[in-house]
């Protein structure tokens, strides 16, 4: 019954896209807040600590694994042939598209920001 | 329904039609309070409102009053202090939200060829709730006891300690209360909008507006519990002392502030989107042409939906947040920047390639335009955190949130009430007088709140009740309160406008606007069952498309057409595809959404004076109240009075087994998760963050105790589920013996449950830590006895034969209960004894 | 149409934010209280939100005490110094809009701005979250000075004063009346009579006579004022913490005051 659920023709990959960024960027936010209350960084270390780097590099697979789901969505709208389930895909792939890009956005601070201060 | 069309109707039509209103139709007199019709309620909802609207802007006025010269005398602080927190409060929690709800509850079955809600009591509940809650709030302002710590009511300033009067209880109990009516309409939209859209609508032909108030209802319903836990634990702390929020005993206020936006920048999209949604659909009917981009629109909404969650710390930019944390928000904040200029410009393109008409509503809707953008475009400043360090808490943010929300919740409104009129009074409002109040309406804001920006930007602080005239703010103060006046002054005449229309309007032709959507099929002012007929539609344009539709819905040639069996009847349909699955048969009116109302006002005005045993009393009898309301229900006679359905049609929902009630559970369970994951952020928070959190060096929980309360209420689970597998193979034998047994399993749950907080020996009211426990324990109790207790109603509903192979419905729906009992407890039990245990004391 | 809703609804929205970010973060930077390159001390000075006043704290060492003053504040210009923040009550925050951003002041929790005032001048700082019945009155005047000035204006105030041998009376008075909320450096225990267990804090009165105001910006300091003030204080500054002063005589709340005006470094 839940198989249906994966097809990327079904409307709730709607919402999968910006529920997954919705995951990181709690992730992000959470990580944050936990590692700099249990194991701050000095200060002089500026953006070069581990923090930002796991950040960093948690961003970029996120927004590679929605870059994928949105070229997948787009192929699963050209192959099907029902009006309703093509509808669909090519809007998931429009969120999963703008998901991606918005993960990569809101992941630029780390390369400016020192995580803690 | 209007004469003339009624005499051109056939007997059978006409017989049909009487035999509808006197299934639907409203009782007067007293009985007008047991009304639980969508549109009646819907209507109450949205006059209820307006009142509230004008009690805020009176409010406003006051304020304008004050600011209008420096050093004035005009009220004292504390008065002050109490007018601009009752003004927010009023605006945001008794005008904004209750009378958007009250929008798509009274347009939400119509637009998508309903005849109601799915859930028509609840709908009346929650109107109940919201005017007793409004009531009690508003009459804190006669009493002179208003709340005066700010609309957000930042703790400590709203603590026991440094706000002892009553004014802080009255903004928690009674906007909590209020509360229960959005959420209430926030889970039956949400499930009305899936299951109820008549054949063959499916998800991609529905009217935007269902997709808009959708995301909306979806909002409320994850937005608005982690206030409503805020809310709980800081009447907790400042009724016992329990120190959630009070450094010193381990709490942090910070969290508040937290809990608060949580629920608040979310809010300010629940406002914002039916805005949008109406002026998505508006602007096709004007331009007369199909709007370009509906998926566009449909994933800008999405996605706003969701962004807007990722926003709620840009209001707490100022708290000493790390700047990476910071720049996180910030740039989510600039996102939404997207969404919303794909559907300006999908607005703007689609007004390009039609031909616009600038009839009234669409006057409105310029003016929307114009204010909107401009706070959109304060909002991409204020988002970028150096410059929002400048301004935040100054007169520009007061400017930037009055254009967001006057821009983008008023105006669509007006055009909403210009366009809708005729379809409630049949009746069109007159072109000249509502231009006047328009210009009046646009040009006062516009001189207010333009000016307000610059005011801030000279450093005027929000929030202060007289300023000094070597500041040099007096000029621009004065431009604003002249604006404030001629804003009042626009609405005076909108309302003169209105109430001039009933009696003077001309009368209304059946599509005025020649507009597409179904609500314009109907009669005009509109019946209680909506439709005579349920039409089968598949297009997004159905009077487009078929303009005789009103006609032959009114002669009964399309669905549901029969009364004979006396049920109130809707279709149910697939989310999905929008075929047909049951016929939904509705409750008719009833005296106890209203009763159980009553009770929750007793509960809330005991717990304000601090008289608990009352409250006590109350709260058992508003529980006895609703599990009455459950009761009712079903194969209840007075649900179903008679049981047959017509060969051909759809079976009846109480006799399948995925109806509509196991979506409102499920969407509840929405709501009742996000408040607990509220609770675990809250636990999770305190223990990482607060400065002077304390974790014992050992758990003081039995941890036997609790692994077997889990065990009994899995195993009840477990067994519930073995119980509806057999009913879904037409098995009921031994069905009510087994749903005691569940019951049993469930209060033994409880037992144990009481057994390990007495063991405990919390100090609740000396550390957060036992404080948090002691709620999260009483949470997962709470749930355990009701688990209990509706299993226990289910085995006597066998008895009488309300449950069984027949009637398999309602196990469904409380099994869906005890799965998210199940999962939530195991959940905490990690949380609370299991990471502790595993990270040791300290 | 599409390519409306691309250009304007995609691109434009996408072009602007990317420059804003990429400009707004490293401002941002710009604020925080790294070291400096050159590795010199930055200047700390830690401020304390009452309701409804301020409270200022140049942080000693160990041959050093703190100097403490209240709703005036000196700092050195031409060079950034660190604001610490901390609130002995609800949440204030600290704002002086000519010079940059405000921060709130949270129970519980310190937080640090930096700020610079790139040439001397007299400064208005305000709260800028509200904080209750007088938020409109808690405003703090902010002197940036050259940084000699600066350290001569600390080394003033580390100095104990003198010993004033006349007003004798006023400070008995104010032992009885006062000291149980406020200290004044230097003040004899014989004359505090309530002892030196502070009920609740009010300002510190070390060096109140050379301060620019009156009850956080609500009068200016001229002769007469403080006794003014004593007497006035619940109309002037209505809901105030101090209570009202009406069992004690006009002449004592006058001696007091002109005792207190003479209390400068």
């Amino acid at each position: 019954m839940m198989k249906h659920l994966l097809k990327l023709t079904h409307p709730i990959h709607l919402v999968g896209g910006v529920t997954l960024w919705g995951i990181w960027f709690v992730a992000i936010y959470g990580g944050l807040s936990v590692a700099c209350s249990v194991a701050p960084p000095a200060a002089e270390q500026d953006t070069l600590t581990g923090i930002n780097v796991v950040i960093g590099i948690l961003t970029l697979v996120v927004a590679g694994l929605l870059l994928w789901l949105a070229w997948a969505s787009v192929g699963a709208a050209r192959k099907t042939s029902l009006r309703r389930e093509c509808y669909f895909a090519f809007t998931s792939a429009g969120v999963y598209l703008f998901s991606a890009m918005g993960t990569l956005f809101v992941g630029i601070p780390v390369i400016f920001l020192p995580p803690c201060l | 329904m209007s004469d003339t069309e009624n005499a051109s109707l056939s007997p059978e039509a006409r017989e049909l039609h009487d035999g509808l209103d006197r299934v639907w139709g409203n009782p007067r007199g007293l009985r007008a309070l047991t009304v639980v019709n969508h549109t009646t309620v819907g209507l109450r909802f949205i006059i209820t409102g307006a009142v509230f609207f004008l009690i805020g802007g009176l409010l406003a006025m006051l304020i304008r009053t004050q600011l209008a010269f420096p050093d004035q005398e005009f009220m004292s602080h504390e008065t002050y202090n109490q007018v601009f927190t009752m003004h927010g409060t009023v605006m945001m929690f008794l005008f904004a939200i209750p009378i958007l709800e009250g929008l798509a509850i009274y347009m939400i079955p119509k637009m998508i060829g309903a005849r109601d809600l799915v859930c028509p009591r609840l709908t009346a509940f929650g109107y109940w709730c919201y005017l007793f809650g409004g009531i009690i709030l508003t009459s804190s302002l006669l009493l002179e006891m208003a709340p005066a710590s700010g609309w957000f009511m930042y703790t400590p300033l709203s603590s026991g300690e440094y706000s002892p009067g009553r004014g802080s209880d009255f903004w928690l109990l009674g906007i909590t209360f209020v509360e229960i009516s959005a959420l209430s309409a926030g889970v039956e939209l949400v499930v009305s909008i899936l299951r109820t859209r008549t054949q063959g609508m499916a998800l991609h032909k529905m009217p935007l507006f269902a997709w808009y108030i959708l995301a909306m209802a979806l909002m409320i319903v994850v937005g608005f519990p982690p206030l409503i836990l805020g809310s709980i634990l800081l009447e907790l702390e400042r009724a016992t002392g329990m120190p959630f929020f009070d450094v010193s005993g381990g709490g942090d206020p910070v969290l508040w502030a937290h809990l608060f936006w949580l629920f608040g920048h979310p809010e300010v999209y629940i406002i914002f989107l039916p805005g949008a949604g109406i002026v998505s659909t508006l602007i096709p009917v004007f331009a007369g042409r199909p709007i370009v981009g509906y998926g566009w629109v449909v994933a800008a909404v999405i996605i706003m939906g969701f962004v807007s969650f990722g926003l709620w710390v840009h209001h707490m930019f100022t708290l000493g947040i790390p700047q990476l944390a910071l720049a996180f928000f910030s740039a989510a904040s600039m996102l939404v920047a997207i969404p919303t200029a794909i559907q300006i410009f999908v607005w703007l393109s689609t007004l390009w390639l039609g031909r616009p008409v600038m009839k009234l509503p669409m006057l409105w809707i310029v003016g929307f335009l114009v204010i909107f953008v401009l706070g959109g475009l304060t909002g991409v400043m204020l988002a970028l955190v150096p410059f929002n360090w400048q301004v935040h808490d100054t007169h520009f943010v007061v400017a930037h949130m009055h254009y967001v929300l006057v821009g983008g919740m008023l105006f669509p409104l007006m055009a909403a009430l210009y366009y809708w009129l005729p379809q409630v009074s049949g009746r069109m409002p007159s072109e000249r007088l509502g231009r006047w109040s328009f210009w009046l309406i646009f040009l006062g804001f516009n001189t207010t709140f333009l000016v307000m920006h610059w005011t801030g930007l000279l450093g005027m602080r929000r929030r202060v009740f007289t300023y000094d005239a070597d500041m040099g703010w007096g000029l621009y103060n004065l431009i604003s309160s002249v604006g404030g006046f001629m804003m009042a002054a626009g609405i005076a005449l909108l309302l003169l406008d209105i109430a001039l229309h009933f009696r003077f309007g001309k009368k209304a032709s059946q599509n005025p606007w020649n507009a597409d959507g179904l609500e314009w099929a109907m009669p005009k002012p509109p019946t209680a069952y909506n439709f005579v007929s349920l039409p089968a539609i598949e297009t997004r344009h159905p009077l487009w498309e078929d303009p005789e539709l009103p006609r032959t819905i009114e002669e009964g040639r399309h669905g549901l057409a029969n009364i004979d069996h006396g049920r109130r009847e809707t279709w149910g349909t697939d989310p999905l595809t929008g075929k047909l699955r049951e016929t939904i048969h509705l409750s008719g009116n009833s005296w106890l959404p209203l009763l159980a109302a009553l009770a929750l006002a007793v509960v809330c005005i005991s717990l304000l004076v601090r008289i608990y045993p009352l409250a006590a009393v109350a709260t058992v009898v508003s529980i006895v109240i609703l599990l009455h309301w459950s009761w009712v229900n079903g194969a209840h006679p007075k649900m179903a009075p008679d049981a047959t359905v017509a060969p051909g049609e759809p079976p009846l929902h109480s006799r399948t087994m995925n109806g509509p009630g196991v979506w409102t559970m499920s969407v509840s369970h929405l709501a009742n998760g996000s408040l607990f994951l509220s609770l675990l952020f809250g636990w999770f928070y305190l223990w990482t963050v607060a400065p002077e959190w304390q974790m014992p060096a050992t758990s003081p929980l039995s941890m036997p105790m609790l692994v077997a309360a889990g065990g009994a209420l899995t195993l009840g689970t477990l067994w519930l589920v073995k119980l509806v597998r057999r009913l879904r193979q037409h098995d009921d034998t031994g069905l009510s013996g087994g749903l005691y047994f569940a019951a049993a399993l469930g209060a033994l749950q409880s037992v144990l449950l009481g057994v390990v907080i007495w063991q405990a020996d919390l100090a609740p009211t000396e550390t957060a830590h036992d404080a948090t426990l002691l709620v999260a324990l009483l949470y997962v109790l709470i749930h355990a006895l009701l688990g209990g207790l509706l299993c226990l109603l289910q085995g006597l509903r066998v008895g009488y034969g309300y449950v069984s192979a027949e009637v398999p419905y309602e196990p469904v729906v409380v099994l869906r209960l005890w799965n998210y009992n199940v999962v939530v407890y195991w959940i905490l039990f990690v949380a609370i004894w299991g990471i502790p245990t595993l990270l040791g004391g300290g | 149409m599409l390519r409306w809703v691309l250009g304007g609804g995609v691109l434009l929205p996408v072009v602007s934010i990317v420059a804003l970010l990429l400009l707004g973060a490293p401002t941002g930077r710009g604020m925080l209280p790294l070291p400096l390159p050159g590795g010199e001390e930055v200047e700390l000075i830690e401020v304390v939100g009452h309701q409804w006043w301020w409270e200022v704290r140049y942080p000693g060492d160990e041959d050093q005490n703190d100097v403490v003053t209240a709703n005036h504040l000196v700092m050195p210009a031409g060079e950034p110094v660190d604001f610490r923040l901390i609130s002995a009550d609800v949440i204030h925050a600290f704002w002086i809009p000519r010079l940059g951003g405000k921060r709130d002041m949270v129970p519980g929790r310190h937080s640090t701005i930096r700020l610079e005032a790139d040439a001397p001048g007299v400064f208005g700082a305000q709260c800028a979250e509200f904080c209750g019945a007088q938020h409109t009155n808690m405003l703090l005047q902010v002197e940036a000075v050259e940084r000699d000035e600066f350290d001569a204006w600390l080394a003033e105030r580390r100095t104990p004063p003198e010993q004033v041998e006349d007003h004798d009376q006023a400070r008995e008075a104010f032992g009885e009346h006062c000291a149980s909320c406020h200290r004044v450096e230097g003040l004899p225990d014989e004359f505090a009579v309530g002892g030196r267990e502070y009920d609740m804090e009010g300002p510190d009165l070390s060096d109140i006579g050379s301060r620019p105001t009156l009850g956080a910006g609500v009068l200016p300091m001229e002769e007469g004022a403080i006794a003014y003030w004593l007497q006035h204080h619940q109309t002037l500054k209505p809901g105030n913490r101090m209570p009202p002063h009406d069992h004690i005589d006009i002449e004592t709340l006058e001696n007091i005051g002109a005792w207190l005006e003479t209390l400068e470094p």
